[in-house]
């Protein structure tokens, strides 16, 4: 072999280790997830029921929801830390609305102002005036965090809340969930968005890399305002969802969204095209985490077991990623 | 006494950055290195100083065969390299930095602040007696030229003989870069042999005793530098083995006819560069051609992007125009292909059919919806056009050739409906291309203005501009000099305006 031709085949090799290092990696996460869901079947009886993985599916959707607006974030490298808590804001804003007399399409119509607006501040803050999106959400979400306790005193706010916005929460249609079907559709609308749209073409480009989109003439600015957007929009539906879940708007309900649903779409990142957030990924991302709080709730294990589990899963999910792929969130 | 490289090979995948070159450095005095980019400069003091190693080949220090097999190996065998960027940790003070890495310490780790200082001064006042720089201030708050002497002393803190300085005074406003000559030039006679790697002909000129010229990986030449005129280095940068440019200007093309004025700007100061006149017809070719660091790049990508407009006026198609910003001029039919394309153009996680679509997706959809049929259908259009070669529009723009990326830096502004662009800018539209691909890059340029475009090739590359262009405006120094027309095309002319000199 010539020390011209070294380098080639060494380059080669190289990148058909890659390809191969892909590949399992696209399967790797929905094979893990499958042997969770086997295991979890076979040992814990309870765990392979209907009416369990119906349960499974109504613990998921508030969080998938999350996750699908946080996948725009991801894809136009923008991190929203506040989601958590616009998933609190908008959980008291539409009971308090409800109570007060407001009709229920005005109350959803209102926590999709909520959500605009926290999102419309988030990215003015990033684009207009230039803070990093991980920091300026970390202190939007202490300021929502504050708004939070202090419009409800810290209480829960209940009673009164009519039936129809319990039965987003709590009904059924045709023996599913109406949080399946709310779930499907949030899921659907983002996949579509970003699968097959321009503007999430777009959104994708800016991510990807903003010196070529903007060359190209794309607005970066406006596609990076408009992922952020899109999060806060999610986390405020998913938030009054989780209201009607609950039959009361709770101040610190949503705090948990944020941690689960980074892990969603980091568990997303490791399939479909690995190193990218995608709905799709997101998806079955939720449904791991899904199945994971379910199982060890059923086998008794206590909540913060269940945190350590996630933490670890998670340094799992972004090791893989960001061993294997150039992984680029900040 | 020196230290010698010989037949050195740096290959890397796909490209040889240095073809069997031969080198000597002696530490007595100051040696000049130049070439564009891509001559393989940096590479070359790079394995010089031990922070790469090369493919084949060997190193001799005064005589003795050796390796470098680190940064600081290299330094431990007497070579330092100050690098281009800065390697000056800002908020600590100059002292401190003079010293990183090998502070005087009273034991338990803790700094003895008081040597410190003391040494520090020691090392200023042994190399540099003429300067005085406050020691215990910040480095960020020190001016440039003496960030640059703090960088050298701290190089020069052990038993160095040989001192290699990337673009020292790139950064430096022009007071100040002479007492950083002076300081240059004193070295040599205290056993301290520099190796000067600069843009600055000029200054390579008046500072070197010998000047090694590369290009394209190999070692044209090396000589004294009093033998040498800048218009010969220039011409020894830029020539290509044995290709007149006087035939290439009979090239039976006949000057192509020009239509309405597309842009004309006036008393334009952009970033360092300051354009008088520059105005474009339709169907015109204009090559804008300097050494690197001339102003010409930056100069192209404002009129398409506006960034670092200062001032000037602009008419673009009979409008006046305040500045220019890449979505506006993209809507009045401006397409850009900047250079860098990995960083400027495309994605490299994403696809061939992603990369093609990226400036209007409108093509690949119906009713706002992305169609994967029709983007397809778009993309292998695009690339049977500009003869991309790759496995089907779905493999990974990042996994081509250059060529290949580069055609489809282009050919994503002509993807989908084949737009009529009234003004195409190119940035080195044959940067790091095959010699077939820079043919047909060419062909492609020369069509797009035969069907009416106004075409701005910026371009480093002598050959190609005097390939493609009608008429040539060469930059010196941040400034436009009169533009040659076709008929006035020659080498000694390039050469000569390249260099600056009046002719």
């Amino acid at each position: 072999m010539t020390a011209q031709a070294r380098p080639l085949v060494e380059a080669q090799e190289a990148s058909s280790r890659k390809s191969r290092d892909q590949w399992l990696l696209k399967y790797s996460t929905l094979l893990a997830l499958f042997l969770l869901f086997a295991g979890f079947a076979l040992t814990v009886d309870r765990f392979l029921t209907a009416s369990n993985l119906l349960n499974i599916v109504q613990q998921i959707s508030m969080l998938t929801i999350v996750g699908a607006g946080l996948t725009f974030g991801f894809a136009a490298r923008e991190m929203d830390l506040s989601v958590g808590y616009t998933v609190g804001l908008s959980g008291i804003l539409v009971p308090l609305m409800l109570i007060s007399g407001v009709p229920l399409p005005l109350a959803l119509l209102g926590a999709v102002a909520a959500g605009f607006a926290v999102g419309a501040i988030n990215s003015m803050l990033v684009t207009l005036v230039g803070i990093p999106s991980l920091i300026a959400t970390l202190a939007t979400g202490s300021i929502l965090y504050g708004i939070n306790f202090m419009s409800t005193g810290g209480r829960a706010i209940y009673g009164g809340l009519p039936d129809s916005f319990l039965f987003l929460g709590q009904g059924q249609i045709l023996g599913i969930p109406v949080l399946a079907y709310a779930m499907l559709l949030f899921v659907l609308v983002a996949w579509f968005l970003m699968e097959r749209t321009i503007f999430g073409r777009y959104i994708y480009a800016v991510g990807g890399n903003l010196k070529a989109a903007e060359l190209s003439g794309v607005n970066g600015r406006f596609y990076r305002s408009a992922a952020l957007v899109v999060c806060s929009l999610f986390a405020a539906m998913a938030g009054a969802l989780l209201a009607a879940r609950l039959g009361s708007g709770q101040p610190n309900a949503g705090e948990r969204y944020l941690l689960d649903g980074l892990a969603t779409v980091f568990i997303g990142m490791t399939m479909i095209r690995p190193g990218t957030a995608t709905v799709t990924g997101t998806f079955f991302g939720a449904l791991f985490i899904g199945v994971i709080n379910n199982g060890l709730n059923l086998v008794g294990m206590d909540t913060y077991v269940q945190s350590i589990v996630k933490g670890l899963i998670i340094l799992v999910a972004v090791a893989i990623v960001s061993r294997t792929t150039k992984l680029k969130l900040l | 006494m020196t230290v010698r490289l010989s037949d050195i090979v740096m290959q890397y995948p796909g490209t040889r950055a240095l073809d069997h070159v031969d080198v000597d450095f002696l530490f007595s005095e100051v040696h000049g290195l130049i070439g564009e980019n891509g001559a393989g400069k940096t590479t070359l003091v790079s394995i010089l100083g031990g922070s790469k190693q090369p493919t084949s080949g060997t190193i001799a220090i005064a005589g003795v065969e050796t390796a470098l097999a680190s940064a600081g190996d290299a330094l431990a065998k007497g070579i330092a390299h100050v690098s281009q960027e800065g390697s000056l940790v800002p908020g600590l003070t100059a002292a401190q930095n003079i010293l990183l890495g090998d502070e005087p310490r009273l034991g338990l780790g803790i700094i003895d602040t008081r040597a410190l200082k003391r040494r520090a001064t020691e090392l200023l006042a042994r190399w540099f007696p003429q300067v005085s720089i406050d020691l215990d201030a910040a480095v960020a708050t020190l001016p440039v030229a003496d960030q640059k002497v703090i960088e050298i002393v701290r190089a020069l803190r052990g038993e160095i003989r040989l001192l290699i300085l990337d673009e020292p005074t790139a950064t430096l406003p022009a007071r100040e870069k002479e007492n950083l000559w002076r300081i240059i030039r004193s070295l040599p006679p205290r056993g301290v042999g520099v190796v000067l790697v600069s843009h600055f002909l000029s200054e390579v000129k008046a500072l070197s005793d010998r000047i090694t010229v590369l290009r394209d990986g190999r070692h044209v030449t090396t000589l004294p530098a009093d033998e040498v005129s800048e218009a010969q280095l220039v011409d020894f940068m830029l020539q290509r083995a044995g290709k007149p440019t006087t035939a290439i200007a009979e090239d039976a093309e006949s000057a192509r006819a020009t239509g309405e004025t597309v842009m004309d700007i006036a008393d334009w100061h952009v970033g360092g560069v300051r354009v008088e006149r520059f105005a474009i017809r339709a169907g015109e070719i204009v090559g804008l051609i300097g050494l690197t660091g001339a102003g010409h790049f930056g100069f192209a990508r404002s009129l398409y992007t506006g960034e670092g407009f200062l001032s000037g006026r602009t008419v673009f198609a009979g409008q006046p125009l305040a500045r220019p910003d890449a979505r506006g001029m993209k809507a009045r039919g401006v397409a850009f292909i900047p250079d860098h394309r990995m960083e400027n153009s495309l994605i490299g996680e994403w696809s061939v059919r992603e990369n093609l679509a990226m400036v209007h997706p409108q093509a690949g959809a119906r009713a706002g919806v992305l169609s994967m049929g029709l983007e397809e259908k778009a993309a292998r259009t695009a690339m049977a056009l500009f003869n991309v070669k790759a496995h089907s529009p779905e493999q990974r723009i990042q996994d081509l050739s250059g060529g290949n990326k580069q055609k489809v830096s282009i050919g994503k502004w002509l993807y989908g409906a084949p737009e009529r662009y009234r003004l195409m800018i190119f940035v080195e539209p044959t940067e790091g291309v095959d010699i077939g691909a820079k043919r047909e890059i060419h062909r492609h340029i020369r069509r797009l203005a035969a069907e009416g475009a106004a075409i701005i090739v910026a371009s480093s590359d002598l050959m190609e501009v005097a390939d493609i262009a009608d008429r040539v405006v060469p930059f010196v120094q941040g400034q436009a000099a009169p533009a040659l027309s076709r008929a006035e095309f020659s080498e000694s002319r390039f050469i000569a305006a390249m260099a600056g000199d009046p002719q």
